[in-house]
Order: structure tokens, then sequence, then C-alpha cells
């Protein structure tokens, strides 16, 4: 018996194996390479995080993580304060030499303990109303009474700030940051910082910021470069969340410029074998594209090979 | 204007100097983490060419030794030995550092290399040594002495050699399995209990056929099994001894005595034996021959097997009206049902890592093989279909083999099956097979 075959079929298997052949070749696992992407690095903190951050002042410690606190939050007289500041503003245009000394002063004072600027013209402006009620001042009056008559009252009060201003002398530093403080002739609108508990500290806030990060990008393209060589090893159907960290160096190449550093030393015997199988990925998957403009960034990182999802 | 600074800023930049100096040694050499998450489970791509021949006789003993392992490897599911026709390298020299380059060309990532030398005292050396391809570090080398009948057993010692320093784990390729081979038509099956290696081959019979033999068990010294067996009348339990080929009836009752299996010292055999209408776990101390009851219910207690430790005895019971899995002390008292799913189960087995729990389980006209923690959790079923029947664990506890009958006038064979439910694989037996007890590792 003659094996009949019919043309059409096999023209037919003979194009279904060219193309299939040819698929299998030109679709053959030749590596991706990932064009880099432009990254914004974000960070996502909470309400309660980013009141914090905001509650910074500039001359803060740094290593005082908690916010200036002056009151707890039911303090009330912060409006009286502001009104009695602004009240004063006119009178100085009136008696325009004097304050001149006095807004030197008033910038120091201001900073280490801002309060005080407003407790001061509380205290002052009293004794002064009953002589000459249309003048606030108290700093230009007493200089104008101790021109004209000495009164008792005058007397008393030089007697009393001197002390004070001496110890604000021993304090008083050069702050480049202040100049413009010092130039700053306005008034002090700064309010009392409230809060759940007093803090008399001033902080930087809390800082979370960090050099610029181009690691999502870079990052994510060695990913997918390492992880075509990376055979892991088969845990079992228990979850055993192996970890391996590497430090490693790359030349400009992308060519490993050592071999690879392990962190740690496994504890367990699949633990060694899961940072070994690493090592063999992170070893013949070289040489690395990554983008040469980030370089700085990628010669030297730690790559950690987890089941942990983040 | 001109900067003076006080004493107080001068300590207090100095100290924060000192500390930011100090943070660039301890911190600031911190490199950034790059996350490599997850990746999926691939199997190590290996090669294996064949064992050098230290004298021109060896060739064919270091090619089949080459074989063994290959498919050792292969079958574990865990390793993708690379085909020799791929290598760029046919000879091999043992006593020198390989030439990784080419053999990183073909993407392996392990390498095995070896030889095999007719000593003159007739004995056969053995030796290899596993390479890391990509660090082109020697992972591990060894070198044994046998005589020339038994190189498969230096194969598969090799091979477990190699799975214990790929994967972490003990290996299991250097065992048996004692299983019931079965011929003849469905009518007139004759049943004989065999003995063979964990690959399929050695395949020794160890009965004639004459009488029945139901569920052989090793003991964990190898060289013992016990098993049921009909004849004249009620079945008994046997021990038989593989290398003597004696045997005896363990204990001498009224009634049945059957599902048996050792304590893992080997020192006691647990079964049940009938009383009635319903049957009860006994334990039988070999040497002194005492028997101890451990359960007394008005119900069906069978397929008794003990943890590993020896602590505690699960087995298979109808107290709750329907055959389930129950955990007790290895002394008897209170016991604890673990199972709780649809259908009953049966053939309880413990796994020698002591994790897991294997078992039958019927239901919905199927038998399915499952697995499940010691205290009832993480059930999961690996296979399922007409009839799946008699798990028993390899050595490591990472493989269970089972029997399957496909219905119809076929007959049962044997099949492995990773724990997770990957890589089933039949087991090449002569003819038909069932209940198959997967021996300790043999050294």
């Amino acid at each position: 018996m003659k094996l009949k075959i019919d043309k059409t079929l096999a023209a037919s298997v003979a194009l279904h194996v060219l193309v299939l052949g040819y698929g299998l070749v030109s679709f053959s696992t030749k590596a991706y390479e990932m064009t880099p992407e432009e990254s914004v690095a974000v960070d996502v903190i909470s309400p309660d995080q980013l009141a914090k951050v905001m509650a910074g002042m500039k001359t803060g410690k740094k290593e005082n993580p908690k916010p200036l606190v002056d009151k707890v939050a039911e303090a009330k007289p912060i409006d009286d304060a502001v009104g009695k500041v602004t009240e004063k503003a006119p009178v100085i245009t009136e008696t325009a030499p004097p304050p001149q000394p006095k807004a030197e002063e008033k910038p120091v004072e201001k900073k280490p303990d801002p309060p005080k600027v407003a407790e001061k013209p509380k205290e002052e402006p009293k004794p002064e109303k009953k002589p000459d009620p249309p003048k606030v001042d108290p700093i230009a009056e007493a200089i104008k009474k101790e021109e004209k008559k000495p009164p008792p009252k005058p007397v008393a009060q030089p007697a009393a700030k001197p002390p004070e201003q001496k110890q604000k002398i021993v304090e008083r530093h050069f702050d480049q940051t202040q100049i413009a403080a010092l130039l700053d002739k306005r008034d002090a609108t700064r309010q009392a910082a409230t809060g759940a508990t007093l803090n008399s500290n001033a902080a930087l806030g809390t800082s979370k910021g960090t050099a610029a990060d181009n690691s999502a990008t870079w990052g994510s393209m060695f990913k997918q470069q390492v992880e075509r060589c990376w055979k892991k090893p088969y845990g079992g159907i228990e979850s055993q969340k192996p970890e391996a960290a590497f430090a490693i160096r790359l030349k400009r190449d992308g060519t490993l410029e050592g071999m690879p550093v392990p962190e740690g030393t496994p504890a367990t015997p699949y633990l060694r074998v899961y940072q070994e199988s690493a090592l063999r990925a992170i070893i013949e998957c070289q040489p690395y594209k990554l983008p040469a403009a980030f370089f700085e960034e990628w010669k030297y990182f730690a790559p950690v090979f987890t089941e942990q999802k983040t | 204007m001109l900067f003076r600074p006080n004493r107080r800023q001068i300590i207090t930049g100095m100290a924060s100097a000192g500390l930011l100096m100090s943070g660039q040694r301890a911190f600031g050499q911190a490199p950034k983490r790059i996350i490599v998450p997850e990746g999926e489970f691939t199997p190590l791509p290996i090669a294996i060419p064949n064992f050098a021949a230290g004298t021109p006789a060896d060739t064919e003993v270091g090619a089949g030794v080459t074989q063994v392992i290959t498919n050792n490897l292969k079958r574990s599911g865990l390793f993708a030995p690379i085909d020799q026709a791929a290598y760029i390298e046919k000879v091999i020299n043992i006593d020198a550092a390989p030439n990784f380059q080419s053999w990183k060309s073909i993407n392996a990532q392990a390498l095995v290399t070896g030889r095999i030398t007719r000593q003159g005292d007739g004995r056969l050396k053995a030796e290899f040594r596993l390479w890391d391809v990509n660090t082109g570090q020697q992972l591990t080398g060894q070198q044994y002495f046998t005589s020339p009948e038994y190189w498969r057993r230096i194969a598969h010692i090799i091979s477990d050699q190699i799975y214990e320093r790929l994967t972490g784990e003990k290996g299991y390729f250097d065992s048996r399995v004692v299983f019931v081979d079965e011929s003849g038509s469905k009518e007139r099956r004759v049943k004989r209990l065999a003995l063979m290696d964990q690959d399929g081959a050695n395949v020794k019979y160890l009965t004639r056929g004459a009488d029945l033999v139901l569920t052989p068990r090793f003991s964990p010294s190898t060289q013992e099994i016990t098993y049921m067996e009909f004849g004249q009348g009620d079945p008994r339990v046997y021990l038989f001894n593989i290398e003597t080929g004696q045997r005896e009836i363990v204990g001498n009752f009224p009634g049945m005595s059957f599902s048996p299996r050792f304590s893992p010292d080997g020192q006691r055999v647990i079964m049940s034996l009938q009383q009635g209408g319903n049957s009860n776990l006994f334990v039988m101390d070999l040497r002194s021959k005492s028997t101890t009851r451990l359960t007394d219910t008005p119900a069906i207690d069978t397929s008794p097997s003990y943890s590993p430790d020896g602590a505690r005895i699960c087995f298979e019971s109808d107290r709750g009206g329907k055959p389930q899995i129950y955990v007790m002390g290895a002394t008897g008292g209170g016991a604890q049902r673990i199972s709780f799913g649809e259908g009953s189960y049966s053939t309880p087995v413990w796994s020698p890592r002591g994790d897991y729990i294997a078992f039958t389980k019927q239901g919905g006209g199927q038998f399915a093989i499952g697995i499940m923690k010691p205290d009832g959790s993480g059930e999961r079923i690996l296979t399922s279909g007409f009839h799946n029947e008699g798990p028993t664990f390899a050595p490591n506890g990472r493989v269970l083999m089972f029997f399957r009958e496909p219905g119809g006038n076929s007959g049962p064979s044997l099949f492995t099956v990773d724990i997770s439910g990957r890589n089933e694989l039949r087991v090449p037996t002569p003819g038909f097979a069932s209940d198959p007890a997967w021996s300790p590792l043999l050294s």
C-alpha cells in the first residue's frame, strides 16, 4: 500500500514548521533592556508625621525629634499678645531714634525664647499707662523721662533691667542665618506653638528627606537582569522567609569590581544554599546594563535577595 | 563683622564634627539596598559528564554511575541535568580544576566530575567533586570504595551528597522500597512481597505468592519488615528478615491482627487486633513479647503510626461515625481528632521530619492523597482520582510514594509526588504494584 500525501497538507505543515521555528529563534529569551524611567522619590507619611515635619525651627537641634511646644493646647492669651504688639508699632514711628538699640536686642531674645517678647510688653505698659496713657512704648518713655526728670519708677526699671541684659550678652552669638532677622524691624508675629505636652527645646522638625535617589530606576533594571540568572532553590512548602544580602561594587562597564561580599553567615543549610544561589546569580548575570548617568549611585550598593514581601 | 566663636561653640562644633566623622565610618558607607524579591523556583541546571574511567574496563561502570545520578537528580524535580550532547568539553580530568568558562557558556550552574577506578583487590574506587561553576569553588568532594556489584549504591550515595549540598536538605536516593507485586488476572491475582531501590532498580521478590500479603512496613534498621499475611484462616502480622529470609508471627492472638508498624526505635510493633466487631490498638515489645492495649473503644481503631520521636501516635478510627484521623500519646489515653474535612480519612502516616501526617481521603467518589500538620491544620490535597491510596514518606519527608489504580481491568502502580503536589512521577515496576513502604536511608 502506498501512502498518499496531500500536497496542500505538506505545504501547510512545512509553513507551520517554518513559522514556529522562526518564532522559537526570534522570540528566544533575550534579555529585555529596560529604558531608564524618570522617577520621583515618594515617601508616604501620616498626617501626624507631616505636622511634626512642619513644626520645625531652623535653629533647632537635629537630634530632637519632638516639635517645639511652648504651651499646652488650651492656652488662650495669644490674641491679646498680638494685639499689644501691633498697638506698639505706631508709637515707634513717632519717636524714631530711641528704638534703634532695642531692635537689635529683640531678635536675639526672640529666638531662644519667643514668649518673653510677648510677655514683656504686657508687664511694662501697665506702669507707664498711669503717667502717660497715649504713649505706650516703655523704653522711649523711659529715655525721655531720664532726660527731663528722674522719677522713682524709671530708676527702679534700669536697676531691674541691667542684670537681665548681662545674662543675654553672655548668650549672644553671631548667627549668619539671623542677619535677616536682625535687619527685620517688623515685630514678631510668631505665636506660641501649642501641642499636647510642653517642650521648650526648639527642634528642626523631623527630617525625612533623602539625597537625590534614582534607585527606583536603576534598581529595577538591576533586579530585572539579575532575576534572569537566579535559580532560586526550592524551599519547601513552609514559608521560610530567607534573606541574603550582599555588598557589591560595579565598574562603569557593569561588571563586578570584585567578589560580592555576603552580609552575615547563614544560620541553616537552606539559608546557605539560598545565599549561594543568589551569589551565583549576581556573578552569572554581569555585566549589568545600568544607566551611566547614575553610576555614582550604583557603583556600590547592596542587593537583597528575599522572599519577604515588603 | 568679625565672627568670634566662644568656647562652648568651639566645643560643640568639634563634637559634632567628630560625630559626623564617626558616622561616616559607621553608617556613611552603608550602601543602598535593592530588594530582589521572590523569584520563581527554578530547577538548578547541572552538568554531569560521564565519570572518567581509571582503567579502560571501567568505562561502562562510569557511564552507569553517571546515568543513575542524572536520573536521580532529574526525578527529584529540583535539578535540570543538561544533555551531555551540549557539552563543549567531553573529556574531564578530575584532578584539575575544570575550565569553568566552557560550562558557563552552556548555562550550567553546578558541575559534577568523577572517576571510577578498579583497584588491585577487585574493589571499585569512586571519586567525585561538585563544583560551583560561577564562583569556581569546589562545594564538596568524596571518594568511596565498594565491591563492583554495589556500583548503583555508590551512585545513589553520591546523588544524596549532591542533593544535600545544593538544596540544604538530606537526600533520599540511597533507600529502598518494599511493595506488593501483583501479577495475573484480576480474578486470580498473585501478590508477592517485593523489594527494590527507590528508583525501581534491583527488584527482589521476598515471598512466593502462595499467600496473600498486605501492608508491608520497614523497620528503622532496614533489615526487617513487618507485614500482614492471609494464611490459612485469619490474617496475621509477620516479621521478616530481608537478609536471612526468616519470618515469624508477631504475637499469638485469637482473631485477626493487622496494619502493623514499627516504633521509631525498632523495638516495638504497634498494630490492630480484632475483638468482636471492633478493633483496638495494641503495642508489642519485640524483646519481651509483652503486649499493651492502647485503646478500648466500641469502634474500629486501626492504621497506627508513630511520630518520629516516638511520643505520639496517629491512627484512624470510626468512633465519631465516619473514619477520621486521631492523635494520642504513645501510651494511650485521650485521643484528639485532627481531620475535619468532608469525607473520610484513612491510612495516616507520620513524616520522618515530624512536620506532616499524610493520609488517604475518600469522598465524592474520589480517593485523594493529602497531608496535614499534626494539629490538623494546613490540609493539602496532593493528588486525587479514581483510586489513590497508601502514602509513605521518603526518608527526608519531602516526597511521598503511593499507589494508584486507574480502574477497569488494569492494575495498580506506584507514583511519587513532592509534598508540595509538584512533580508527580510513575515509579517503574516489573508488574502491577501496590502498598509501597519507603525504607529509611541505608547509610
